[in-house]
């Protein structure tokens, strides 16, 4: 059977420096001026204050799993070939949440609230995700 | 919460059995139901002023072709005045009775026909439907490209809920268990024969720790209720079941934007329709809790006040939410055993409080139900939905 090609994030224009970041390797997030709080994924306006003057800034990489799943069996067509893979939320150390996937490690040393920091991974031309990996204690 | 307590009932309602009907058109599961809740309700068709359907899953064209007047011209109602959906995912029931309730309370309609029809059994292949459910509700702007698909929603939540309590897989298994026992004695269920932890704990693991028997399955199916005012429904054969509290709490949009996987807002929307109902857990006689998977049916069975936080898996597997139990809970067998069928596993849940309340549930009524709770939520978890309805006016 012939693997359907992987979806690729759908754009909204004011989402784009996201993407465009991505691919250099960097995790920007939109931060309000006025109420000062980190908001993701990327709205018109901020959503905690309705201020319109929100600003880019680069995220510290580095954040918290909240929960995560090793997805073994009955994957969307796309992902079949990857199994087994681990989809996580992670929490950022901004306060923000986001979906991701943990890599760079057995899938079976995922835990909650284990330390994680972002590491990317090309999927085109276009767009390189943000995934996260253990953080490994130096 | 609202304003509709004791004004607005339903008085009838219909369903075809959850199953596999590769050769009936999908239009059909939405006539036959609303036949038999037309004749339930002892009514002339003809009476039936607004016919409210809520969107179905399988192909985009049913709802494209707006089936609304179709249903009106498929059952010749002449005196229809209004039809559009009503679409909110799986809470569509909740979110269809509180508005056929409001046009009812404030006179713009007499008779609200509210019915579902689904062909996720046959309208689509197995991988189909697994593929379907990864972009249905899901973000495609920042969560389909990661892989997320509905056994890895269940299994998210579920991991994070089991590290917060301390729930055991088995307990888990149990919830499915329950289910089937209510399900064996539903003529209307797909799964009827009896089933073991063992055997839930021995099927395929989809995403960690979610097994596919924890896993909903897809089929095809409709149902529909009709909704009406207090007064008129005195004079109607049924007993009349009362809408008495509702309230919900809409949380996410994109599942990862949920602030708490182990809660979502069923306390203060339990809290609210409660409030409205004059009533608590404890005079609710059965619990219909959506169950899609199991995590869902014990967080809001929780939530709801049933139970302390982190009981609710001992008390499914101990059997006090089955029949006979303590706290009759989701007794059509629910998602898990009667079978998805799209927004309708929402509908279905409605329709069998209605007729618990009614007393017209056969092998598994509920002797004297008088009080019941109806829960339901849509897409990724992204609202909870309480309704609590009755045959007394407290």
């Amino acid at each position: 059977m012939d693997m359907p090609k992987k979806p690729v994030p759908i754009v909204s224009p004011w989402a784009k420096p996201f993407w465009d970041a991505a691919r250099e390797e960097k995790l920007i997030l939109q931060k309000c001026k006025d109420c000062e709080k980190h908001v993701f994924y990327p709205r018109i306006a901020c959503p905690h204050c309705f201020s319109e003057d929100v600003e880019w800034v680069e995220a510290s990489g580095k954040g918290t799993v909240y929960s995560y799943t090793v997805v073994t069996n009955n994957a969307p067509s796309a992902f079949i070939q990857d199994m087994p893979f681990v989809i996580a939320i992670v929490k950022l150390q901004e306060g923000v949440q986001m979906l991701t996937n943990i890599v760079g490690c057995d899938p079976k040393q995922v835990q909650c609230d284990m330390p994680v920091e972002v590491t990317f991974e090309r999927l085109d031309d276009e767009f390189t995700l943000p995934k996260f990996k253990p953080v490994h204690k130096e | 919460m609202s304003d509709l307590k004791g004004k607005v009932a339903i008085v009838g309602i219909g369903e075809v059995p959850t199953g596999r009907y590769p050769d009936t058109a999908a239009i059909y599961h939405a006539i036959e139901p609303a036949k038999q809740a037309i004749k339930d309700a002892g009514i002339d068709k003809d009476e039936i002023d607004f016919v409210m359907p809520t969107a179905s899953l399988f192909s985009p064209p049913f709802n494209t072709e707006l089936v609304t007047a179709r249903i009106v011209e498929e059952l010749g109602l002449k005196n229809c005045k209004k039809n559009c959906q009503i679409f909110a995912g799986g809470a569509s029931s909740s979110c269809g009775l509180q508005m056929a309730g409001s046009l009812i309370a404030t006179g713009a309609a007499n008779y609200v026909l509210y019915v579902h029809a689904e062909r996720l059994g046959t309208g689509v292949t197995a991988q189909g439907g697994i593929d379907l459910f990864s972009t249905a509700g899901i973000s495609l702007e920042w969560e389909v490209f990661y892989g997320q698909h509905y056994s890895a929603v269940a299994a998210l939540t579920t991991t994070r809920y089991q590290y917060e309590t301390g729930t055991t897989d088995e307990q888990f298994a149990s919830v499915c268990v329950s289910n089937r026992k209510w399900a064996e004695l539903n003529p209307n269920a797909f799964f009827r024969k009896p089933l073991t932890i063992e055997e839930v704990m021995a099927s395929k693991m989809l995403s960690t720790p979610l097994r596919a028997k924890m896993s909903n399955m897809l089929f095809d199916g409709g149902s529909a209720f009709i909704v009406t005012s207090a007064e008129r429904a005195e004079d109607l054969p049924n007993k009349p079941v009362y809408v008495l509290g509702e309230s919900g709490r809409v949380t996410h949009f994109v599942f990862s934007q949920e602030p708490d996987l182990t809660r979502f807002g069923w306390a203060e929307a339990a809290k609210e329709a409660f409030e409205e109902a004059d009533l608590s857990p404890k005079d609710i006689d059965v619990a219909e809790i959506y169950d899609s998977y199991p995590i869902y049916q014990v967080i809001a069975f929780e939530e709801l006040g049933f139970c302390e936080r982190g009981e609710a898996g001992e008390i499914f597997l101990r059997g006090d939410t089955w029949p006979g139990g303590r706290i009759p809970c989701t007794t059509d067998g629910g998602m898990l055993s009667k079978g998805h069928i799209g927004a309708g596993g929402g509908v279905s849940l409605m329709v069998e409080a209605a007729r618990q309340l009614m007393g017209k549930a056969g092998e598994r009524q509920v002797k004297g139900a008088r009080f019941a709770v109806e829960t339901a939520t849509g897409g990724t978890y992204m609202d909870s939905q309480v309704t609590i309805l009755g045959t007394e006016i407290p």
